[in-house]
């Protein structure tokens, strides 16, 4: 790289560092002021607001852009480590706290006279505080021959480190209040749930084999229609990821413009359906299909489709090229290239994947029931929904969640034997 | 006798890192040669011979097989045209997981009905093909075990089996015994040389070592930086020309 390429770049990165820098500071006033405030309306006037005036957020963000400075002046902040950069001398010593003095009050002079500033860093390719003072801040990676390698020290003595622990511990204490944690409710009130709990470890399994009436429907009955809706989703949704997936492969459909599109489309289907939980397509397809079984089958299917697609796509991508050039260069076709050199590389992961999506659906089909499907899942919520009308409802559905659990342990230990013997 | 490959003003442009791999690469091959080419890591011997058959697509010259221009094929053409350039490989690039004979019966893709390919079934004739090339490199007792349960010298006899189902009239080897020891290198290249003097086929082989280039070659092409700086007999590479080839540090090294 040119001299005037890198000096931009290491130009470019001091302004991200710095706006970096400034919004963790932002970030942690504004935690401060949410922490006053609540600290306000609990404790001091309930119905009052901590307002800031207009004249406090010029303060504010003035604050903040004075330690952004002094943090750049004075330490090796998050921003300065995150790009790369060092503050040193003329000579590439570290600066001394004088210096460090100077540089912060020469920053001043540059920022308040920045037209002045700028036609001089255009003159000399170097910003006016940097000049002032007889020191630079450089990219350590170009200057890698001059800069002195400091021992490390601890990371709890480094600017960043403390911003960090700062910035984390704000974080935290505002999401506690955000989400409303109150660990003395939970401990106060152990003793009152404690029924629920002792219900739901006496399981009653007086339907485990015999129907009851009021569902026409038996544990057993139920466990059998949850492991075949998971099995059906797995296997229709495996079905369509396996030829979707060398689609939505980069390595596969890198050749062409066209095939760039494909893999873009397919790759963004999968992260689209992907994101979106399987009790929503549940909510989609029981108005489409109407409420059932089927509404749940095709739920699960259809997010199985992208889950595993996206899973099969990487398998692919990450398989050894070599074969692949080997029979391309025999005059073999694209497709039996792929038939040939990949598949085989690619089976046994794909077996392993879709055994542990088989696991996935049969948890996540007692869930759909909340929309849709039946088997476990409906015997389950409609137990819970008798709570005060059955005197044992809590024990039947500790008995539905002891069978539950035992079906995915042994699912799991099964689909873990079986990818042991494959891979 | 007519040249059965040319290459004219051959040039390779990686975009990525915009690497200038071969810089205007001009030779012709005779049918029957034992052509090697030669040169530091780097120089460009795999793109060269990837761009013949274009697994590599060159950014620009020309390159004619029996005639017919590789450069301008496109689909079922380029696709007949490398059927007949066999290809090895230094890290052999066989299918690991899938048996011996699959492997080199892939060979024959290029040939087979596609439909019946599609179900993994190959005619008889071709089966017993692939029994008795896998029998002429001499391990034919390994034709249904997993190709990865090979040792490295087995594994390049397959990717040479391979080759030969394709009854290639061009075989390109791609520093085809670097991965292995020297022993077996001889092996290895002993085939090579067997296919070149009894079947009559055309070889063009990349090689480090500047010992089993003269022991085997009849004719040395020596790169550097992706230019020609040699092109003769073996007998013609002195102390000057080596230290050309190679740079000034360099010390001859003898594979036995
Ligand atoms: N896929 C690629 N992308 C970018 N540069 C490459 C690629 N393959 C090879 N090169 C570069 O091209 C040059 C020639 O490489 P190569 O043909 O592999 O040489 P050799 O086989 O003689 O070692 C090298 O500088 C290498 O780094
Ligand atoms: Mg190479």
């Amino acid at each position: 790289m040119s001299k005037s390429v890198e000096e931009m770049q290491a130009l470019r990165f001091r302004v991200f560092a710095f706006f970096l820098d400034w919004a963790s500071w932002g970030y942690i006033a504004y935690g401060i002021m949410y922490l006053l405030n609540s600290y306000w309306y609990t404790n001091i006037h309930y119905y009052g607001r901590l307002s800031v005036p207009t004249w406090g957020w010029p303060i504010v963000i003035l604050g903040t852009l004075e330690l952004a400075a002094i943090s750049h002046a004075f330490g090796h902040s998050i921003g300065l480590s995150m790009f790369g950069l060092r503050l040193v001398t003329d000579s590439f010593t570290p600066p001394s706290l004088g210096k460090r003095w100077q540089r912060y009050l020469a920053w001043h002079v540059a920022v308040l006279s920045f037209p002045v500033a700028i036609w001089f860093s255009t003159q000399k390719s170097r910003l006016l505080h940097d000049r002032l003072t007889g020191t630079r801040m450089v990219l350590v990676k170009q200057y890698k021959d001059e800069i002195p390698i400091l021992p490390p020290r601890a990371w709890y003595k480094t600017n960043r480190g403390e911003m960090s622990v700062v910035l984390i511990g704000v974080t935290l204490w505002v999401g506690a209040l955000v989400t409303q944690i109150d660990l003395h409710t939970m401990i106060s009130r152990v003793s009152t749930s404690s029924y629920l709990w002792k219900e739901l470890l006496s399981p009653h399994f007086t339907h485990f084999i015999t129907p009851d009436p009021a569902l026409q429907q038996s544990i057993v009955s139920g466990m059998i229609e949850t492991i075949f809706m998971a099995l059906l989703a797995t296997a229709v949704g495996a079905a369509f990821a396996l030829p979707l997936s060398f689609l939505g492969a980069r390595n596969i459909m890198g050749f062409s413009p066209l095939g760039w599109v494909v893999f873009t489309v397919v790759r963004g289907v999968f992260n689209v359906v992907r994101s979106i939980q399987p009790l929503l397509w549940g909510t989609v397809f029981a108005v489409w299909v109407g409420f059932g079984m089927f509404a749940g089958v095709m739920a699960l299917g259809f997010h199985t489709v992208a889950a595993l697609g996206k899973l099969y796509s990487e398998q692919v991508e990450g398989i050894d090229p070599g074969p692949l050039e080997a029979i391309a260069a025999t005059g073999a076709r694209r497709w039996q290239v792929v038939l040939y050199g990949v598949v085989p590389q690619v089976i046994p992961s794909f077996l392993a994947f879709t055994l542990y999506r088989w696991d996935i659906n049969v948890r996540m089909a007692t869930v759909i029931a909340l929309v849709g499907g039946g088997g476990l899942g409906r015997i389950m919520f409609y137990y819970q929904s008798r709570v005060g009308l059955l005197p044992d409802a809590w024990n039947q559905v500790g008995a539905v969640i002891m069978t539950i659990i035992v079906v995915v342990w042994v699912l799991d230990y099964i689909s873990g034997r079986v990818r042991e013997k494959i891979i | 006798m007519a040249d059965q490959l040319v290459v004219e003003h051959l040039t390779k442009i990686y975009e990525r890192g915009d690497i200038l791999a071969l810089d205007d690469i001009s030779f012709s091959v005779v049918k029957g040669e034992f052509l090697v080419v030669i040169g530091l890591s780097g120089s460009g011997k795999s793109t060269l011979l990837r761009c013949i058959n274009r697994l590599i697509e060159p950014t620009q010259g020309k390159v004619y097989f029996d005639g017919v221009d590789v450069t301008a094929a496109s689909g079922g053409e380029l696709r007949r045209l490398r059927r007949k350039m066999g290809m090895i490989y230094q890290q052999f690039n066989l299918v690991k997981r899938s048996s011996v004979l699959t492997n080199v019966l892939a060979g024959r893709l290029g040939y087979v009905n596609p439909w019946m390919s599609a179900v993994h079934r190959f005619p008889r004739e071709d089966i017993e093909m692939g029994l008795k090339n896998l029998e002429r490199v001499g391990i034919s007792d390994q034709a249904y075990t997993r190709a990865d349960n090979l040792s490295g010298g087995q594994q390049q006899r397959v990717g040479i089996a391979r080759a030969l189902m394709q009854e290639p009239e061009l075989l390109m080897a791609d520093e085809p015994v670097s991965a292995l020891d020297p022993a077996t290198s001889h092996s290895v290249m002993k085939y090579l040389e067997q296919m070149n003097q009894e079947d009559g086929v055309t070889v063009i082989t990349s090689l480090h070592f500047l010992s089993l280039a003269r022991r085997y070659g009849t004719r040395i092409l020596a790169l550097k930086d992706g230019k020609i700086v040699f092109e003769g007999l073996p007998s013609e590479i002195d102390e000057a020309r080596f230290k050309e080839i190679y740079g000034e540090e360099a010390e001859h090294v003898e594979v036995r």
